[in-house]
């Protein structure tokens, strides 16, 4: 598996994980934290195509409003 | 309490970096500007998914009575998308493999 461009490393999902956790004794696998990983790339560029869609009509600037409008789908895909 | 404020204040920043990054790659083939809102929006909703995701995964280990995540969690988080779950089963398959030849 190469890695190409940005991502998140597997050191801050675990942390971001961990702080989130009800019960200390919660662990993640390796391969677990990868897939994780890949999963938050994958939603975040699905929330910075799906913002830049939402603009493909106007030129230039991405803004908040555009945001605004994909959120929910987005959030109901994940 | 502060030290907790100051921790979380420290991923945030991280994912914010991470989230600005992967803007810059999707940005650069295309002629998009990102305001620097909108990327700070954009962190700040995928430092709370990670609340959702950290949540689902653990009750989901739990309900198969194990206190260590795996991938098929990961894989059960991935299932209200058809595509997503194609997407990330194949990941799986490659980093399973990557794992096992080194």
């Amino acid at each position: 598996m190469e890695e190409t461009g940005a991502g998140f490393r597997k050191e801050l999902v675990s942390k971001l994980l961990h702080l989130h956790f009800k019960e200390d004794k919660t662990k993640v696998s390796g391969d677990a934290l990868q897939l994780t990983a890949e999963l938050l790339k994958i939603f975040v560029i699905a929330a910075i195509r799906s913002v830049r869609q939402a603009q493909a009509e106007e030129l230039g600037c991405v803004d908040l409003d555009q945001l605004e409008k994909v959120l929910p789908q987005l959030l109901l895909d994940f | 309490e502060q030290q907790r404020f100051s921790y979380r204040q420290r991923l945030k920043a991280a994912v914010h970096y991470t989230v600005g990054c992967l803007c810059e790659e999707v940005a650069s083939d295309k002629e998009v500007q990102f305001s620097k809102q909108t990327i700070a929006a954009i962190s700040e909703v995928t430092f709370r998914q990670c609340e959702n995701f950290a949540r689902d995964l653990e009750m989901f280990a739990r309900h198969a009575k194990r206190s260590t995540i795996n991938t098929e969690d990961v894989k059960l988080l991935a299932r209200r998308s058809n595509s997503l779950l194609k997407y990330i089963t194949e990941r799986n398959e490659d980093i399973a493999q990557f794992n096992l030849e080194r």
